[in-house]
């Protein structure tokens, strides 16, 4: 490798390094999560073993015998070589009674405390108080019911001494029914694609992609270009810098304003109130008017950029061109429609395709004045993904199954991404310089 | 159609870039509006066709007062400079254009297009995008759209200045065949006097917002108003000899021992009178009557004649065009006659007597 080349790469290397930690990490680790079923319960570190009631009725879902689960759930009291080692080192004080269920009742089960109680009574060398043998009693518990087991083996043992008769399938199925860490699987995808209510959530982001493009950051801005194009220098560019404002206003300013303006006791009641009109929350009264506002917040921020680049795209064609149109009889209408429009065809799907883009992962603003609500009627994808994993109402965070469906907008991201390069096709794009002949 | 202009000034900001112009272009006839870059030829072009509005004066189309018009609406023909063709639109989509905004039918359009591509040799170019023609191809486009819906006149801005040479040749003369077949008034805006005065019926030379004098291009030449327009045309240019008259005869600066007599038309000057003389390449020869000395200080053969440049004693130029038989080489001391006949005479503001 030249010398050049080398330094090439030397120079290069803090932008691949932040591309690496910015760009391509947050994608693959957004990759990795979303087959794991991390959440807060889960933790994100190991777990352990734990049969809980809702593992049991997990488990009868799962088709295991009734007979099978009546016994993983029993209190039983077994006499075993075991919980008589436990005992014994452990300090009963009286030796004498385990002794005697050692050489004679190994093995012996009862279903509950009290016959085990009743059975120890009755042995020759029973303790002495009730208190000393209700001290012993606990040892032979043998019930899986609210114990933790730290790893698999463990809680193998257990069955094996519970003597279910279980095959090694299904005790790993327990196993595994019981683990509280996270695990891999695609679970995730498999409850996003069977959740009825994330049709609505992708409807929903049709919707609030397609009205705020269609209505504001290509249809507004092309309309402010196009008519500040026309006036007169100084008003086009007073104009321009008004519509700059909500972009550059801090969001949480800008969308309080708009709740201002909403609420209850806000601008547009103070003015209906001389009208006798009742007071309500204009902006979350019903999803209709959610959607407006949430539009309008959007679309007031994003017809900005599109104006923009729009309005220094036509003061980019040739006067001449214009001059030439009006001479050969256009009128105003007629030269926006075959000269304008035509020169800035590029600018306008370069906005279209960057501004789907942009909205299809933006959910700030929705999340700042309406949070998805009423009910669910604004809830959009980003923000549903944005829910799940980290600002959930239950407090359970879900972060595997949110990144499921981030996954979902990085994989139509670069999907479109890779349309869009293809489609702008930046080679043809570039006029080759012409010599006259 | 007839189209006159009244009074017409332009400002833009401060500066007055035409001041109260008169000008006529007869009907059927093509007028050049010849004078150097910047000196509002293009503005004068933009007011007639109204893209530019006029600060004061007025516009007539025939009997019709169309100052107020909208460019639009006066059905004017132009070919821009640039050429200004819609680069989006095919070769065909560009000459129709007038129509299709007039929203004739496409029956008609095609009929049309097809003729005026025929009149101006476009018709296989017909699919093709402005792009994927070269500059006389493009220039003959922007003619044709120009021509499409028979424009009461027709404006040519510098319509050649972006051809190379042989290709400027070949379209000055399709232009004037172009113009004289379709019979349309036409103004023909450029800074070559060639061009002006090859194939145009009359020039309007203009020099600072002003039209210093309209004529045709013989009368121009040999009857220049002032020594700007006798400058201004003429290749190779005119040469000029200042002096002051003594006793009839003119007495040229710096040196007392050069004079050169009047010419008759020209007697009665007072003694100490500022003139200047303006003498042709072509009446300055070895046979002419009024000799003047000089030196051959530069020799340029052009092919079919060998150009001159003599100098006086007293530093000034004379220029000389000769057939190319001619003997004299640099260097070499000669005395060569002046056409008095053929002198122009200017006084000290440059106004020819
Ligand atoms: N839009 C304009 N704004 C200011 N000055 C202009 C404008 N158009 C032309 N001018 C000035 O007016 C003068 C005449 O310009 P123009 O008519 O284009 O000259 P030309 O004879 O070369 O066509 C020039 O000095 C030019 O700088
Ligand atoms: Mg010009």
């Amino acid at each position: 490798m030249s010398v050049s080349a080398r330094l090439g790469i030397l120079f290069l290397a803090p932008a691949l390094i932040f591309v690496t930690l910015f760009f391509f990490a947050p994608v693959v680790l957004t990759g990795v999560f979303s087959f794991t079923n991390m959440s807060t319960a889960t933790g994100i570190t190991g777990g352990a073993y734990q049969v809980t009631s809702n593992v049991l009725r997990q488990l009868a879902d799962e088709g295991f015998e009734k007979s099978t689960l009546d016994r993983l759930g029993a209190k039983s009291y077994v006499v075993s070589a075991q919980a008589l080692v436990v005992a014994t080192t452990e300090g009963v004080v009286d030796k004498a009674v385990l002794v005697e269920l050692e050489s004679k009742h190994l093995g012996k089960t009862y279903q509950s405390r009290r016959d085990f109680e009743r059975f120890l009574k009755k042995l020759k060398n029973r303790p002495r108080s009730t208190r000393d043998l209700k001290k012993i009693s606990p040892y032979f518990r043998a019930s899986l019911m609210g114990q933790r087991f730290e790893s698999e083996e463990v809680l193998f043992a257990m069955l094996a001494s519970l003597d279910l008769g279980l095959p090694d399938p299904q005790m790993r199925h327990v196993a595994r029914a019981s683990y509280t860490g996270w695990v891999w699987g695609t679970g995730n995808f498999k409850r996003m694609f069977s959740l009825g209510d994330n049709l609505r959530v992708l409807r929903n982001t049709g919707i609030y992609v397609v009205a705020t493009l269609l209505l504001f950051n290509t249809g507004f801005a092309l309309v402010l270009a196009i008519a500040t194009f026309y006036l007169p220098g100084r008003h086009s560019a007073f104009f321009r810098g008004l519509w700059l404002l909500p972009r550059i206003t801090p969001p949480v300013l800008y969308v309080l304003l708009w709740k201002w303006l909403a609420w209850d006791t806000g601008f547009i009641n103070t003015i209906l109130a001389n009208f006798d009109i009742q007071s309500r929350n204009w902006m979350l009264d019903t999803g209709a008017n959610a959607w407006l506002f949430v539009v309008l917040i959007n679309g007031f921020v994003g017809a900005s950029m599109g104006m923009i680049i729009f309005a220094s795209a036509i003061k980019a064609i040739p006067q001449t061109m214009l001059h030439a149109s009006e001479v050969d009889g256009a009128n105003r209408w007629q030269q926006i429609r075959h000269i304008i429009l035509p020169q800035i065809k590029w600018p306008i799907m370069f906005i279209t395709v960057y501004q789907t883009l942009s909205l299809l992962t933006s959910f700030e603003y929705i999340w700042l004045s309406t949070d998805g609500g009423p009910g669910t009627s604004t809830e959009v994808w980003a923000l549903a993904a944005f829910h799940a994993a980290l600002d959930n109402y239950w407090g359970n965070l879900q972060y595997g199954y949110g990144a499921a469906l981030a996954l979902v907008l990085v994989v139509i991201g670069v999907v479109m991404s890779l349309i869009y390069l293809r489609l702008f096709n930046f080679d043809a794009l570039i006029t080759r310089p012409r010599i006259e002949q | 159609m007839e189209i006159v202009v009244k009074g017409f000034t332009k400002h833009f900001g401060d500066t007055a870039v035409i001041e109260n112009m008169n000008l006529t272009v007869k009907d059927g006839e093509m007028l050049a509006l010849l004078g150097p870059s910047g000196c509002g030829k293009s503005t004068t072009l933009f007011a007639i066709c109204g893209i530019h509005k006029m600060d004061a004066g007025q516009v007539l189309f025939g009997d019709r007062d169309v100052t107020h018009v909208p460019a639009q609406q006066r059905n004017v023909g132009m070919v821009f400079q640039s050429y200004a063709l819609y680069p989006h639109m095919t070769v065909f989509q560009n000459i129709a254009f007038p129509l299709t905004v007039r929203r004739e039918s496409k029956v008609d359009i095609k009929r049309k297009v097809m003729e005026i591509a025929d009149l101006v040799y476009i018709g296989e170019l017909l699919e093709r995008r402005p792009a994927q023609l070269s500059g006389g191809q493009q220039q003959r486009v922007s003619l044709a759209r120009a021509l499409i819906r028979r424009p009461g006149v027709l404006m040519l801005d510098e319509p050649l200045a972006n051809l190379d040479a042989r290709l400027r040749l070949e379209m000055r003369s399709e232009l004037r065949r172009i113009q004289q077949e379709t019979g349309i008034a036409a103004i023909l805006v450029t800074h070559d006097q060639v061009e002006a005065m090859s194939i145009c019926d009359r020039i309007a030379i203009m020099d600072q917002g002003k039209i210093l004098q309209i004529a045709t291009p013989a009368e121009m030449y040999q009857r220049p108003v002032n020594s700007f327009v006798a400058g201004f045309l003429g290749d190779p240019p005119i040469s000029f000899l200042d002096g002051v008259v003594r006793q009839g005869i003119l007495v040229l600066q710096g040196d007392a021992d050069d004079t050169i007599p009047l010419p008759e038309h020209i007697s009665g000057q007072p003694d100490g009178k500022v003139l200047r003389l303006g003498v042709r390449p072509e009446h300055y020869q070895p046979h002419f009557p009024t000799k003047v000395k000089g030196a051959v200080v530069f020799v340029e053969m052009q092919g079919r004649e060998i150009l001159f440049d003599v100098k006086l004693s007293n530093g000034d130029l004379l220029r000389s065009v000769q057939a190319a038989s001619s003997q004299f080489k640099l260097g070499d001391t000669v005395e060569w006659g002046v056409d008095p006949a053929q002198i122009l005479v200017f006084d000290d503001h440059g106004t020819r007597l």
